[in-house]
């Protein structure tokens, strides 16, 4: 009877469906089972973030862009506007990214490779193909008392309405921002918020704060867009393996 | 090497003598089969943190597990494996490959670079290796298990709905697994896996050829058998069988943190940079 039932409703589903056109912006977002947004899936940022974030025109191997933050300015301190002035002419080989350690937050969320969002109703769990980076975001926890230093830190996570919202701490002052030399200090403190804005979109947001460094907290969003391409999976950018790799299996030579 | 890794390595031999004990013992008995309760997809639920019994030093002869310690073999341990198919223990290298690999037993102390263990590179260990090598957690998000370890922060994403293997050219450090439930047995089937990894210290090689079977079989709520049987037509003149179980960590309140690896490992860029060599 009950089977019944669901094959009536189902039917009724499929002549309703096709009938209702719904414009993508205002699809409703995914859910899990206890009604939180489901975040899970592969995303990844369309930003040129990792280049530069603020506004910047094209050069050589890097790509324009319009910046992801907030009011096109990072409130530096004097002192530590020298400094990024500083980083940015030793870039090549001071940009950390360049010696393949982890990116840090919110580093890792713009670097141009794909990531993957697993979520059951106590945790989320975010795995990435840059350097197999990894952040686990448990939720309704406090952070583990400091100082730790960790380059991706420690995120703790709460779903405010819609949102899920990660306050980020515990870092080091060894990750940057982009390849122009933003950076910050150990005390870095990140605020992000995933809205969902439909079934394939999530607006990012992270509120950043370190008064070491600035003289006031700015933001920086974009959206996350989900890769669509059947049978995607995250793969491998060992960044620092490339070109030590040794070849133990040789055929045999023939005699 | 760092006082905290060394004591854990302590900890592993002797807990490698026990388990070996252990698992003679349980093969006498026939105990009821454990059934696992079920995560809210059905499946059956592994979840946890664990911590795996048994040794990357050399997996056929667990007499090394205490050069990690003191630097001195340990003749208790003379002979234990964990390999428990061929019976005689040894890893079935094909002639040519067990030539090869010779020097190791000179230079596993003092290797020169080509010697050198990839995970002394902090390099991702593969498969088997990185469910043998200190904490790891198993999570179970709806059609997924992932493995998520402590040591070089490395992760395995197995999905569990049938999809298929991604192309064959594509080898990757960690393979692509793909998993099955066999009754209370997760399946995975992992293949793709690149030719930079090996099983333990003793330069125990093989091919990107290389396919291996998994089984996680929980038989308590604190304790999962794994078997792997490895495939290497390339290496190996038949199929051989790695087998070691995993304990739940029960410490109270236990995460995996991050423990970043080739970001303070200045060890490993000294000793390529050693004068003549």
């Amino acid at each position: 009877m009950i089977a019944r039932a669901v094959c009536v409703l189902l039917a009724a589903a499929v002549f309703v469906v096709p009938a209702v056109p719904v414009p993508a912006q205002t699809s409703p977002i995914r859910r899990m089972a206890d009604g939180k947004p489901d975040l899970s899936g592969i995303w990844q940022a369309a930003t040129t973030a990792n280049w530069n974030l603020l506004p910047h025109a094209a050069e050589k191997d890097v790509p324009a862009g319009l910046g992801v933050v907030e009011g096109n300015e990072i409130p530096y301190h004097p002192w530590a506007a020298a400094q990024q002035r500083e980083n940015f002419a030793n870039r090549a080989t001071a940009d950390p990214e360049t010696k393949c350690f982890l990116p840090g937050v919110p580093r890792i969320m713009y670097m141009p490779y794909p990531f993957q969002i697993f979520q059951t109703p106590g945790h989320v769990a975010m795995v990435f193909e840059y350097v197999h980076a990894v952040r686990r975001i448990y939720m309704n926890t406090p952070h583990p008392e400091g100082p730790i230093e960790w380059w991706m830190g420690d995120s703790r996570g709460r779903w405010d309405g819609d949102t899920l919202v990660v306050d980020v701490v515990h870092f080091t002052n060894q990750t940057w921002f982009d390849r122009t030399g933003h950076f910050h200090s150990e005390g870095l403190h990140v605020i992000e918020r995933y809205s969902p804005i439909g079934p394939n979109h999530i607006q990012y947001e992270a509120t950043i704060e370190d008064p070491k460094v600035f003289t006031q907290p700015w933001k920086i969003s974009f959206p996350l867009y989900r890769r669509m391409e059947k049978g995607l999976r995250v793969l491998e950018y060992e960044c620092y393996a490339f070109g030590l790799e040794r070849t133990w299996y040789k055929p045999p030579e023939s005699p | 090497m760092t006082s905290r890794r060394r004591s854990w390595f302590v900890v592993v031999a002797l807990a490698s003598v026990i388990a070996v004990a252990a698992v003679d013992a349980r093969q006498q008995g026939s105990a009821e089969p454990y059934t696992p309760p079920r995560t809210p997809d059905g499946r059956p639920n592994i979840q946890g943190i664990y911590n795996p019994v048994g040794t990357f030093y050399n997996i056929e002869d667990l007499e090394y597990q205490s050069l990690y310690q003191n630097f001195k073999p340990n003749p208790a341990a003379r002979g234990r494996s964990l390999v428990v198919d061929p019976p005689d223990g040894k890893i079935p290298y094909q002639p040519w490959a067990a030539e090869k690999r010779k020097p190791i037993y000179q230079l596993h102390l003092d290797p020169t670079p080509e010697w050198v263990d990839p995970n002394a590179h902090c390099w991702p260990q593969g498969v088997p290796r990185h469910v043998n090598n200190r904490e790891f957690e198993i999570f179970q998000p709806p059609g997924y298990v992932v493995i998520f370890n402590l040591a070089h922060h490395t992760y395995r994403v197995i999905p569990v709905d049938g999809s298929p293997h991604i192309p064959e050219n594509i080898k990757l450090w960690q393979g692509d697994s793909r998993g099955r439930w066999d009754g209370n047995t997760l399946v995975v089937d992992v293949a793709n896996n690149n030719d930079q990894t090996w099983f333990d210290v003793m330069a125990s090689f093989h091919s990107d050829a290389m396919r291996i079977t998994e089984r996680f079989t929980p038989v308590s709520p604190d304790r999962i058998e794994y078997r792997a049987v490895i495939t290497d037509p390339k290496v190996y003149t038949r199929p051989w069988t790695f087998a070691i179980h995993f304990n739940r960590n029960k410490e109270s309140g236990l995460e995996v943190w991050e423990e970043a690896c080739v970001e303070a490992n200045q060890k490993n860029i000294e000793l390529l940079k050693r004068p003549g060599r």
